[in-house]
């Protein structure tokens, strides 16, 4: 059984101009896998990510986790935004337990499970430090770690790196190779890096033109564990020729200027 | 694994980060002495201008007949109540300060939840915005009448009228805080499981903080000022009215001495506020590098 079904999801956004956002996009994820949704800005990556994450309402189609439809957002689908969205009140280890305390979960219980995600992300010299004092992979790194300890059954990620400069975006998708080699978690990664969606994924699947559908899926062999040093390799290269060709075929002038 | 090695961290993120509250006190007694080198040259001209003691023909009195007012006015003997202006400064100073406080806790307590909720609720928005929208251009002054009718000559009538101009720009400016919350935020918090009490209670009021004190800030403005009105009119009592009645009996020694109060007292009432703001929103405040 697929993690994720998606079967032949419309989005339409209403108003005086409404935007025909996905066109029946069709989609399974299964248990365990890491997909990357690549496309250029604007082709409704984010929409189809909010819809699963339960804060967008879909038009028509399906969308099912674990079998069940899609309901309002909860931690069993972890959402890491592109921003980080920290609450800039809160210190680092307050941000990383406020899942577990909004469910209830019991303080000597979430204080050690925040403290091991803390040293996994490597933040935990900076547990009582605000989100404003840290740079922004840093807080990035928290948006990850406060996901994590919901335990959460798929993470859902927004183009998580997309502000990040690029050293210290390779540092943090070096992190999450490391992180998802541990944990398995269901990963649906949203990006509109090439690099990133082949590094990552075991899947990429790239969407067209708004309004969205899929147009090609392309599965990722490369082996695992991977790291940085596989984005030179030539199976690396060829899969990103392959895909720059389907991204030139479904999006005829932006798909290059996008980059 | 250690990521957090790999990069810098930015300038104001070190834990001495927390020394410069210090550093900037240094700084504060610097500024004060710059600030206070034009006020004292206003006052030197006034007194070289004056001629035995007053300007313009008896009209103004110089800097040095205002000091000695006010000392009388806060030190003198009281007599048998026969000189109004003798031992009474501290008396006026208490009565039009515990209104302004008592008609701004009124108008935080109604105005913070009003606004809160305006922002937070469409329901309640369009239930009390536009009767709040109509109400708000009757300027206090206007409500003078109002007040002195239904709550006679009474400390009542000006609490009314200072909670009134307290609460339109606290409920304002609270309201477009609540209002503008970063959808992202919410956003996170219901993906965390927060219940919707939890997401007002942890996210919408920290997040509306900086406005909420805003809105007190320029409240307090307000509040002086109604305090002023509402006494030169609607109490017998406190820094408007000794003011009025001053200019009645041409002492205009106290009328100045009078308003020099009241400008210390907004100043001493907003550098509190802006001290507890400081403390509040501390979060903020380290964040130098935005
Ligand atoms: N809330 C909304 N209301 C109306 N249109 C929207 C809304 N959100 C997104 N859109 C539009 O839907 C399209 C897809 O947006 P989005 O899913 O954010 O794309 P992406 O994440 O791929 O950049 C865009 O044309 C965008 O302007
Ligand atoms: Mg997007």
């Amino acid at each position: 059984m697929a993690r994720i079904e998606i079967s032949s999801l419309a989005k339409v956004y209403p108003g005086p101009k409404p935007v025909n956002a996905l066109d029946h996009v069709s989609l399974d994820v299964a248990e365990g896998e890491f997909i990357a949704l690549l496309g250029p800005s604007g082709c409704g990556k984010s929409t189809l990510l909010n819809i699963l994450a339960g804060f967008e309402s879909k038009t028509e189609g399906e969308v099912r986790f674990d079998g069940q439809p899609v309901g309002k957002a909860g931690p069993d689908r972890g959402v890491v935004f592109q921003e980080a969205a920290l609450f800039p009140w809160l210190t680092v280890f307050d941000n990383v337990t406020f899942g577990p305390r909004m469910q209830g979960v019991a303080k000597p219980v979430y204080e050690k499970i925040a403290h091991d995600m803390l040293a996994l992300v490597g933040l935990r010299d900076f547990a009582h430090a605000y989100p404003s004092q840290l740079s922004g992979g840093m807080r990035q790194r928290v948006g990850i770690a406060r996901v994590l300890v919901m335990k959460p059954r798929a993470l859902l990620m927004d183009e998580p790196f997309g502000a990040l400069d690029a050293q210290t975006r390779l540092s943090m998708q070096e992190l999450l190779l490391e992180v998802w080699q541990r944990l398995k978690t269901t990963v649906v990664f949203v990006t509109h890096d090439i690099d990133e969606a082949v590094l990552l994924a075991d899947r990429v699947c790239i969407m067209s033109a708004r309004p969205a559908r899929i147009a090609r899926q392309i599965n990722i062999d490369l082996p695992r564990p991977r790291s940085i040093d596989d984005l030179t390799t030539p199976a690396f290269i060829r899969y990103k020729a392959e895909i720059m060709q389907v991204m030139r075929d479904a999006h005829p002038a932006k798909a290059i200027a996008a980059e | 694994m250690t990521h957090g090695a790999h990069e810098a961290v930015t300038t104001s993120a070190r834990p001495s980060a927390y020394g410069l509250a210090a550093f900037r006190g240094g700084l504060h007694l610097r500024k004060l002495a710059a600030g206070a080198v034009l006020p004292l040259l206003v006052i030197l001209l006034w007194q070289l201008a004056g001629t035995g003691g007053s300007l313009f023909g008896g009209v103004l009195p110089t800097p040095d007949r205002v000091a000695s007012a006010w000392y009388t006015w806060a030190f003198g003997n009281r007599g048998m109540g026969m000189n109004p202006y003798s031992g009474s400064w501290f008396d006026s100073v208490v009565f039009s300060t515990t209104r302004v406080l008592q008609g701004f806790a009124v108008a935080l307590l109604v105005g913070i939840p009003t606004g809160i909720m305006i922002g937070w609720n469409r329901l309640v928005a369009g239930a009390v915005d536009p009767a709040l929208q109509m109400l708000r251009p009757i300027p206090i002054t206007a409500w003078l009448p109002f007040a002195i009718a239904v709550f006679g000559i009474s400390s009542i009538g000006a609490v009314f009228l200072i909670a009134l101009g307290v609460f339109y720009p606290v409920v304002i400016n609270t309201t477009q805080g609540a209002r503008h919350v970063e959808r992202n935020l919410v956003r996170a918090a219901q993906m965390m499981g927060a219940s919707r009490l939890d997401i007002l209670l942890r996210v919408v009021i920290p997040a509306s903080l900086p406005s909420i004190f805003t809105g007190v800030r320029i409240g307090l403005g307000t509040g002086w000022t109604a305090v002023i009105v509402a006494e030169m009119i609607a109490v017998k009592s406190g820094l408007g009215y000794v003011l009025w009645d001053a200019y009645y009996l041409g002492r205009m020694d106290v009328v100045i001495a009078d308003m020099a109060t009241i400008g210390i007292m907004g100043l001493l009432s907003d550098q509190l506020i802006l001290m507890i703001e400081r403390y509040a929103l501390s979060w903020r405040l380290v964040n130098s590098n935005r």
